[in-house]
């Protein structure tokens, strides 16, 4: 593929580029630009966070899971980038000496990328923009003490750079409309979305994936819509432009989104990625399911919707036909009833042992709708049909929820894995519908809140 | 506490840069991502290389498809047991006490899943990979011993480097049975990971007999001379570079056998030749802390006075080598008993071996042996404090020999007044916060040996006012570049910024070993007495030459100063060190040093650092999510060099305590012997939201017996006390105490 991006500021033309070869490779052992580390290798660590920047503004994104045709269009820059051409130090850069964030050092390239993208985008949740980086050696303190005491120094004019063209690529579709045509054509292709799943195939399962479609340039794809009516997210929306969205309408999907993966990994990972990969511990299909999501499907010119917890078939099976891909997902304005709640071993940067969601609606004190799902519990994401039909039709009361408790062991019979034991999954989706109760009662207030 | 502490008497006076808050001498680099680590360098004609793992965990190699792997486009060499050039040494071999058996492609037996089995050189390192995958391997596979039921136990004849598997001191079994409260605890503790965040590497280049590596390397001058003794070639003609080490926490000091593997094809293409692990390979040849199953028991007299203590444990190793955690031993200087009796055996499973691991023996011993102290004084009913001050050791409890210097006390007052611990509720399960969370309050004392190693130093003063100091040091991030520096500084009296200090390198003087917390005691010794020295050559000089104005001062009657010499009796009558040089037609003036302990201290003192450490912790009732929502100690650890860099340490100890009581744990699937979460997302370190609030206190302590410089480290014993802390809070929060880490949350299920 050929692809046009910007380097520090100096353009880059790549006739040909591997349509796999992940940027950190290209980085380290191409270009020989050794400042961005690798550590894992795999998105979990972000000892390679690169900046990202276009027309919507500037990303913290992992450069070992990202492939160089993702960058078609953008700027990037790369921990040799952040202080001025000069030397003079960006002011993240020096507070990270001033407050010694720096131990090993190796982990410090990817802080300050991280540090001076949030400082570029004027970001004051310092935990959350930083949560993606791991240290093994200050213990976080005094990075964080950095963070803060930069953050209301200018952004340095170095910084900004100037829109760069992307290049056109036959398979990088600029629409869904010609994804579709090509997709159809091609349904043995690889669709490549945010990569935070593909990346790993390939880095980690060194899977050939050949050939390969890219989603970015789609634009239309990454189209947010909320009216009086509808939610429609486009399949391209990343984790950070669905948790801004969501926000006021549904603030418990906004906190759970705010501990998926890192701030790097919702910059990249799509909602559409997230839900075609089929995964039984994605986050959003739970969520999505309580909603009472519609997935939208399109091959060529054919569309068909179907209920999202329909497309889930079995574990790895979705229904999804030859050179179908998903569209979008959409769901009705409602009064917000949702609670999601995901439970991990690790406050940040964890997969979900159980991810549980709830929206129980109640009508003068008795249960009028309730819709309940899981991941993590099953080899899809799934609905508990027990628990809601015990819940249907009754009063919204302790001995109601007491009964419907017993309905998880019927609608789920989880593993016992690394994560979590069978017993403590049960017992703790039996412990949220409670929670749920006590929550939507105000005992104790919000106070129950799942920390943090 | 100020941020610049007052240099204590009764050893030697160091300069106005020691004691220094000084930021990074090295910050710049680091920020600016100009530190080069080992997987940094390209030398020309760089050739890549990549190891094939094992799949299994015991049995045989039967085949591997070379011909694929060699025909793959780029890839210029398969090395496999077959062809494999001979070593000088034997892999299997033990030099000496801190060389491992490796794994060098030495026959087609496996031991352990992810161990090499063959090595793939390429043009890029896509096709070395692609090469490896395409080696596709067969296997004749015997069972795997996984876990303490099915390994092989036996005695050890040693624990730790060299350490004594057993000790007994009075009659436990008197003690034990005439006590008026008895307690037993079983504690085990997972195999554990460093997980430096740089993988471990090496660029490997000869230049006909001459090798040169880089590579990251915590005891520079020691791995030369085994470097040297594998391939056959006189230590002069290995140089190591390894100017900074992305963190090594114990794995980076002992050869691996994927250096060997390296320097060997970089021998047989006749190219340099890189090779880097990926996070996957570090769960296998590059060692890690063996797990442990401890059995405590402990008997106290009815005013809570300790009447034998006894701790035993069991270690797990490889098949094929011993290392085996003294994980009994924490007991042995901790508490006052009459009687205490320490004991190891150990247990051979199918995987790598381990080795040491940040504060090895004391970090698993003192998770097991704080959880078994606060058992007994609860079983007393008395507050966990004031158990620990009642049986507080005035004297080594296992010698009997007094203490170079010991303020454990102060270390308790100040954390514990610092966090607040009078208010603690006796009883387990009395404190909820304002968000309905179970609050619990536990503590745990923190202890390190302060061992010193064998260390030189050259300092070198220069005719234009600077001086030259150089020792092979480690930085892997307790800030040896900056520490050693003040040191060097005030050896040779000069600002800090008149300094050029060289290290990481072979080229320097021998810095010893950056390890059991000993690195800045060592080397900082040597770098101060060369300094010393190459000042007293210079005031020889000074005082016998008719034309200075100390002439006649006499050796002993001088001091230095910013670069001057002054008359000890009369401060206007001084010379600048350039004048000196100048008039004797010198252009520098050069002396070594070696850092060492006075034997006889050594043999009259028990020395270690001290701690203390609290934690809170609060717990979801419903979800048993466990959060620890502060961390708070004290610690006196003789001189602090520089208190940034100290605390940097202590915090990084403590936050690893959070690791080990919460998260981390290598799991192997008990079939197929393979690790399960070998990666950053299955392996879990800690991340900030893991660490709210974490603080180091430092105690000021005077050791006048340590060293001469009166310092003692920091580097390990941040992480001993701070689990077990973290296990008793967890019991104060819920009545339940633990009895294996990291604490699931499952465990606190009813
Ligand atoms: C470090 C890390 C942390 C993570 N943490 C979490 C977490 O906390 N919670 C969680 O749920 N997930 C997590 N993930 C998983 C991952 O982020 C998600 O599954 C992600 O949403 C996938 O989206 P993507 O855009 O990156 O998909 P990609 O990797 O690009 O694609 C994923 C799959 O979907 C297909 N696909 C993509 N778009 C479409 C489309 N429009 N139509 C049809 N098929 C399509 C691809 O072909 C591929 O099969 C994590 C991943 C990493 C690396
Ligand atoms: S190397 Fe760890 S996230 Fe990329
Ligand atoms: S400073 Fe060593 S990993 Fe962060």
């Amino acid at each position: 593929m050929n692809i046009t991006f910007l380097l520090n500021g100096e353009t880059v033309e790549l006739a040909d580029a591997d349509a796999t070869t992940t940027l950190l490779d290209w980085l380290r052992e191409e270009r020989g630009l050794k400042g961005t580390k690798e550590g894992c290798n795999e998105g979990d660590c972000g000892a390679c966070t690169v900046m990202v920047s276009d027309e919507n503004g500037s990303r913290a994104l992992n450069a070992c899971i990202l492939f160089l045709p993702q960058l078609n269009g953008k700027s990037l820059r790369t921990v040799e980038g952040i202080a001025a051409p000069d030397g003079r130090l960006h002011p993240v850069q020096q507070a990270m000496i001033d407050d010694h964030g720096s131990q090993c050092g190796f982990c410090t390239p990817g802080f300050i990328v991280s540090m001076a993208t949030a400082h570029r985008n004027g970001a004051r949740d310092f935990d959350d923009q930083l949560a993606g980086n791991l240290c093994r050696c200050t213990g976080y303190a005094p990075i964080i003490r950095a963070t803060r005491s930069a953050a209301d120094q200018p952004v340095p004019d170095w910084i900004t750079d100037a829109p760069v063209t992307a290049t056109a690529n036959r398979f990088m579709p600029d629409s869904s409309d010609a994804l579709a045509k090509l997709y159809e054509a091609n349904p043995d292709a690889t669709l490549v979305a945010g990569a935070t799943d593909v990346g790993l195939w390939v880095t980690k399962g060194l899977r050939d994936i050949d050939p390969v479609i890219f989603l970015a340039g789609c634009s239309d794809l990454k189209q947010v819509s909320i009216d009086d009516e509808t939610l429609r997210f486009g399949a391209m929306a990343d984790m950070n432009t669905v948790r801004a969205a969501i926000a006021d309408l549904h603030p418990s999907y906004a906190e759970m989104i705010r501990r998926y993966g890192s701030v790097q990994v919702r910059n990249a990972a799509t909602i559409g990625g997230n839900i075609a990969n089929g995964s039984p511990i994605g986050d959003n299909p739970p969520a999505l399911i309580a909603l009472g999501a519609t997935l939208h499907l399109r091959k060529g010119d054919q569309r068909r919707d179907l209920p999202l917890e329909a497309f889930f078939l079995d574990y790895g099976k979705q229904d999804r036909r030859p050179g179908e891909f998903v569209e979008a997902v959409s769901f009705s304005r409602q009064t917000d009833r949702l609670k999601c709640y995901k439970i991990s071993k690790r406050f940040d940067q964890d997969i979900s042992a159980v991810c549980g969601c709830f929206n129980i609606t109640v009508a003068d004190g008795v249960v009028s709708e309730a819709r309940i799902a899981f991941g993590g519990m099953a080899g899809i994401p799934k609905r508990a049909t027990s628990v809601e039909n015990a819940l249907i039709g009754k009063p919204w009361s302790d001995d109601t929820v007491d009964t419907a408790r017993a309905g998880f062991d019927e609608d789920f019979a989880p593993l016992s894995d690394m994560r979590a034991s069978a017993t403590y999954r049960l017992e703790t989706a039996r412990a949220l519908l409670s929670r749920y109760f006590a929550e939507d009662r105000g005992v104790a207030g919000s106070v129950l809140e799942v920390q943090p | 506490m100020p941020d610049t502490l007052q240099t204590p008497a009764g050893h030697v006076r160091l300069g106005s840069n020691s004691g220094q808050p000084m930021t990074r001498r090295d910050g710049i680099a680091k920020v600016t991502g100009t530190a080069t680590y080992a997987a940094d360098n390209r030398p020309d004609r760089l050739a890549h290389a990549v190891f094939a793992s094992a799949g299994i965990a015991r049995g045989r190699v039967v085949s591997l498809n070379v011909e694929a792997a060699k025909s793959h486009p780029e890839v210029i060499e398969v090395i496999t047991p077959d062809n494999r050039p001979a070593l000088h040494l034997d892999p299997d071999g033990k030099s000496h006490p801190f060389s491992w058996r490796i794994e060098a492609l030495q026959d087609n037996t496996v031991r352990y899943a992810g161990q090499p089995i063959a090595l793939v050189v390429a043009e890029t390192l896509e096709a070395a990979t692609e090469g490896a995958r395409l080696l596709a391997p067969e296997y004749d596979t015997d069972p795997a011993r996984i876990g303490f039921e099915n390994g092989e136990a036996y005695d050890p004849p040693a624990v730790g480097i060299g350490g004594n598997p057993s000790f007994s001191k009075g009659d436990f079994d008197t003690g034990f049975s005439n006590s008026e409260h008895r307690i037993g605890a079983s504690v085990d503790t997972p195999a554990q990971y460093h997980n430096a965040m740089e993988p471990h590497a090496i660029v490997a280049e000869w230049s006909g007999d001459h090798l040169t590596i880089d590579t990251p390397n915590q005891a520079i001058h020691l791995a030369r001379g085994a470097f040297a003794g594998y391939f056959g070639i006189p230590p002069e003609n290995v140089t190591l570079r390894s100017p900074f080490i992305g963190g090594g926490f114990g794995s980076k000091a002992i050869l691996v056998g994927p250096q060997i593997l390296a320097i060997m094809a970089a021998r047989m293409v006749d190219r340099p030749v890189k090779l880097v692990l990926r996070r996957d390979q570090m769960f296998g040849p590059v060692q890690h802390r063996g797990a442990t199953r401890q059995k405590l028991r402990i008997g106290t007299d009815g005013n809570g006075l300790i009447k034998a203590l006894e701790h035993e444990a069991t270690a797990s190793t490889s098949s094929f080598d011993d290392f085996i955690e003294g994980a009994g031993n924490a007991s042995l200087n901790m508490y006052a008993s009459p009687a205490i009796v320490a004991r190891h055996s150990a247990v051979r499973v199918d995987t790598g071996t381990p080795g040491p691991m940040r504060a090895p023996g004391e970090a698993s011993g003192s998770a097991a042996l704080e959880i078994a102290i606060d058992k007994a004084a609860e079983a007393v009913g008395m507050d966990p404090l004031e158990f620990r001050l009642r049986n507080y050791a005035e004297t080594d409890p296992a010698s009997g020999k007094p203490f170079s210097a010991k303020s454990l006390r102060e270390c308790y007052e100040l954390a514990a007044q610092k966090f607040g611990w009078s208010d603690r509720p006796l009883a387990p399960g009395q404190m909820r916060d304002e968000n309905g969370m179970l609050v619990g309050w536990g503590m745990g004392s923190a202890l390190f040996p302060a061992p010193m190693f064998a260390a030189q130093a050259r300092a070198t003063l220069r005719r234009d006012g600077t001086a030259l100091v150089e020792t092979s040091g480690a930085d892997m991030g307790q800030g040896a570049w900056t520490a050693l520096a003040q040191i060097a500084a005030d050896g040779v009296g000069l600002p800090v910024d008149r300094i050029e200090f060289m290290s990481g390198t072979t080229d320097q003087p021998d810095a010893g070993v950056a390890g059991g917390s000993g690195h800045t005691a060592s080397a900082g010794g040597a770098l101060f007495e060369a300094g010393s020295n190459a000042v007293q050559k210079l005031a020889d000089l000074a005082t016998a030459d008719p034309e200075s104005p100390l002439f006649g001062a006499g050796n002993t009657g001088v001091e230095a100063r910013e670069g001057r010499l002054f008359r000890a009796d009369d401060e206007s009558r001084s010379e600048s060190y350039a004048d000196i040089l100048e008039r004797a037609g010198l252009e520098r003036i050069d002396a070594m040093g070696s850092g060492g302990r006075d034997p006889a201290n050594t043999e009259a003192r028990a020395m270690f650092s001290h701690g203390a450490v609290f934690a809170e912790v609060k717990i979801d009732p419903d979800l048993f999510q466990i959060r620890v929502s502060r961390l708070i100690g004290a610690f006196a650890a003789g001189r602090i060099i520089n208190p940034h860099l100290a605390k940097s340490q202590l915090t990084g100890g403590m936050i690893w305590g959070i690791g080990f009581a919460l998260h981390e744990e290598g799991i192997h699937d008990l079939r197929s012997g393979r690790p399960l979460n070998a990666d950053l997302a299955g392996y879990h370190v800690p991340v900030n939201a893991d660490a709210p609030h974490v603080e180091a206190l430092l105690v000021d302590e005077d050791d006048p017996y340590v060293n001469a410089l009166g310092i003692k480290g920091v580097g390990e014993i941040g992480i001993t006390g701070s689990v077990g802390a973290i296990a008793n809070a967890v019991w104060h929060a819920t009545g339940k105490r633990i009895s294996s880490y990291p604490i699931h949350i499952d465990a606190l299920l009813s």
